[in-house]
């Protein structure tokens, strides 16, 4: 009997029991043992269970009369004393019952254990969020959406309560709990074979690394999404094998940067982020001086990021503790000083700037800092960080050109890794190319299939692609050209784009048509809604996939009679 | 000396003992066995059930089941002497039934003492 409900009710229950069995058991004995008279005047006792009977009614103030003659005045006298005994002892009993339902203890405990059914009734994949936010509820949101549960584990009362009120379907378990001990990610299921990540972005970074660190113990082959906000602390994940490492001031500088070096790729990205569509229109950076407004975390990073880019960069910060960390180099310089004072936008040159960045960690001040530049220089391009996420944002009506909001990048970021770990992929080893690789692949994109290409992703393998496995079990060749086949005619091609093909640890983007297949490739395509049918159906019937395969439609009832 | 021990082993004890004193006699003669030597005997088994309640160690666990496996034999007992009693007549058939049922809830009793000095034993407290 794991069920400890049970065994605080039975505990708890003991000194009741005790009390309501011996007041029965005085009561019935006095009854006994007393002289009755019955209806024809002869002298009689009354028997055990007549006595138990009276009791039993009596105690419970029901009360049927005297039964089951009429009570001579000794037995009265005993019953009048019983009454009082047995009914306190009755409610008593109650009392510590109904109190045992409001105590705070029992009632947590069964909020666990229903928890705990809830985890163990997940039979599909499923991922553990730590800390119920606006940014962890844009996760489950895109999560449930994908048909992947979430389970929740928050350690503010209030913070459930808004879970509770989202009303999530399908339903989302929570437990309110505090979230770093081994116990509750056991409860919350990190050891089951289905669960698939863990999504810890507190704000606190030794609380994300002790979580990471437990979370890798319980369970190794979990994808663990883990935020980080300096440097060190990225990589002190990374050394534990934390999968994805999201540090937003990191994610929205690399942004900034690929918009630099190829904005093509800053528009493929927010493609598969399902953000944008691919005529949407390519953002540009000019050559020349930036102002940066802030010198914290994200100034920092954009300060690594953006030296080599051939800008020049004005740092302006207010508080001079924070410049510890600034290495004096060929193209940057900083000054000290209020962003918000067109005194000390002008010394920082706003006339001869071509942007401004205004990177502090309050969305007021970023507002203002920009209107202002604005007034000073009418042409500037103004780029902002956006801090809250809400549901109104402030920047919605302001006109700033370039909006980063790192939180709705962390939730973009973090669902895709673990819901669609190819795209992942595919985003990694795609910031690595250059410009002309990006644009190339975006008109071949808006040329095969449309401005925004669904993506689809196979594993050849006996679950997904059995049809296919199959063949290539049997050592015949197979090209991937195959998922190219229009099942209407098979000498047409559907719309279809390899985007990337992994076997093994080998990774090979856009893979040619004629690449024959093997095993347990895993493979990424972008395609239109027919071409994904098709694609499937030769994966996994097959009939189709013998006409693909060969054009003929494949017999299998009529085929020895036919022979 | 541990209080809670005494109390407990006290009951365990003498629901075994009362228990047998109403089990012993013959089997189908309705006078060696007293009423109220039952009715005690169902009191105190139920309190042994209850002083078992909420012990949550494996020994505790399974007194607990000796004794809930007492308490319904005995009940049963009782249930079906009233019945025949009221509503029927007593034969030697059902005072038969009436006595083995009590003899089965002796033996779960006796168990339960086995099970209860047993794990004394063991303690090293």
């Amino acid at each position: 009997m794991s069920n400890s409900t049970l065994w605080i009710v039975l505990l708890r229950m003991r000194m009741p029991f005790i009390v309501i069995i011996v007041t029965y058991t005085i009561a019935i004995t006095g009854l006994l043992l007393i002289d009755g008279v019955d209806d024809k005047g002869n002298v009689y006792h009354m028997s055990i269970f007549d006595a138990y009977y009276f009791i039993t009614y009596t105690a419970t103030t029901i009360g049927f009369g005297e039964t089951p003659y009429a009570f001579t005045y000794p037995q009265r006298m005993w019953v009048s004393f019983s009454i009082y005994l047995t009914v306190l002892g009755w409610f008593y009993g109650i009392g510590t019952l109904v109190s045992l339902l409001q105590d705070k203890v029992l009632l947590e405990e069964l909020r666990r254990n229903k928890f705990r059914r809830n985890v163990k009734d997940i039979r599909q994949s499923f991922i553990i969020v730590l800390g119920y936010n606006n940014i962890t509820s844009e996760i489950i949101k895109k999560a449930l959406s994908y048909d992947i549960k979430t389970v929740v584990i928050e350690s503010d009362e209030s913070r459930v309560n808004d879970l509770l009120l989202e009303n999530f379907t399908p339903y989302v378990p929570v437990l309110l709990s505090d979230v770093s001990s081994p116990k509750v990610l056991e409860e919350a299921g990190i050891e089951k074979s289905n669960c698939k990540g863990l999504v810890c972005l507190f704000n606190d970074d030794k609380l994300n690394l002790k979580i990471a660190v437990m979370a890798k113990l319980l369970n190794r082959n979990i994808k663990l999404v883990v935020k980080a906000t300096t440097m060190n602390q990225g990589e002190n994940l990374e050394d534990i094998g934390v999968d994805i490492v999201a540090n937003p001031f990191s994610i929205i500088s690399k942004e900034i940067d690929v918009a630099f070096k190829a904005p093509n790729i800053l528009k493929l990205e927010k493609w598969i982020y399902k953000l944008d569509n691919l005529n949407a229109h390519t953002p540009n950076f000019p050559i020349g001086r930036y102002i940066i407004c802030g010198f914290g975390r994200m100034g920092n990073y954009l300060h690594n990021r953006l030296s080599d880019n051939n800008i020049e960069l004005v740092f302006i910060e207010i508080d001079e503790k924070k410049l510890v960390n600034y290495k004096e180099d060929s193209v940057s310089k900083i000054i000290i000083g209020d962003a918000d004072d067109k005194k000390i936008l002008t010394k920082a040159g706003i006339l001869e700037s071509v942007a401004i960045i205004a990177a502090t960690n309050d969305d007021t001040t970023n507002l203002s800092i920009l209107s202002s530049a604005k007034k000073l220089n009418p042409k500037i391009i103004t780029i902002a960080r956006e801090n809250e996420l809400g549901y109104i944002s402030m920047f919605q009506n302001s006109r700033i050109d370039h909006v980063f909001l790192p939180a709705n990048i962390l939730i973009n970021k973090t669902t895709n890794a673990l819901i669609n770990p190819l795209s992942d992929m595919f985003i990694q080893e795609m910031i690595t190319k250059d410009e002309a690789w990006a644009s190339s692949l975006v008109k071949r994109l808006t040329q095969t299939i449309d401005e925004s290409p669904l993506l689809e992703s196979i594993e050849i393998d006996n679950y997904d692609a059995p049809e296919i496995y199959k063949h290539l079990d049997n050592g015949e060749e197979l090209k991937l050209k195959i998922f190219r086949t229009s099942l209407h005619n098979r000498e047409l091609n559907n719309n279809v784009v390899p985007l990337a093909l992994i076997r093994g640890d080998e990774k090979y983007l856009i893979p040619d048509w004629d690449m024959p297949l093997e095993k347990n490739d895993k493979i990424l395509f972008a395609c239109d809604k027919y071409a994904r049918d098709d694609m499937q159906h030769i994966a996994q019937n097959i009939y189709e996939f013998y006409y693909a395969y060969s054009g003929k439609e494949k017999r299998t009832i009529l085929r020895r009679i036919l022979k | 000396m541990n209080m809670d021990k005494v109390i407990s082993g006290f009951f365990i004890i003498l629901a075994m003992t009362v228990n047998f004193g109403f089990v012993y006699g013959d089997l189908d003669t309705m006078t060696h066995h007293s009423k109220y030597e039952l009715f005690a005997a169902i009191i105190i088994n139920v309190i042994a059930t209850v002083l078992k309640l909420g012990d949550r160690t494996q020994v505790g666990s399974v007194l607990l089941a000796t004794s809930l496996v007492a308490d319904i034999q005995l009940i049963t007992a009782a249930s079906v002497w009233t019945i025949a009693t009221y509503a029927s007549v007593v034969t030697s058939e059902v005072s038969t039934t009436i006595v083995s049922l009590s003899a089965g809830a002796l033996l779960a009793n006796f168990v339960s003492v086995l099970l209860y000095v047993g794990d004394t034993l063991k303690s090293k407290r």
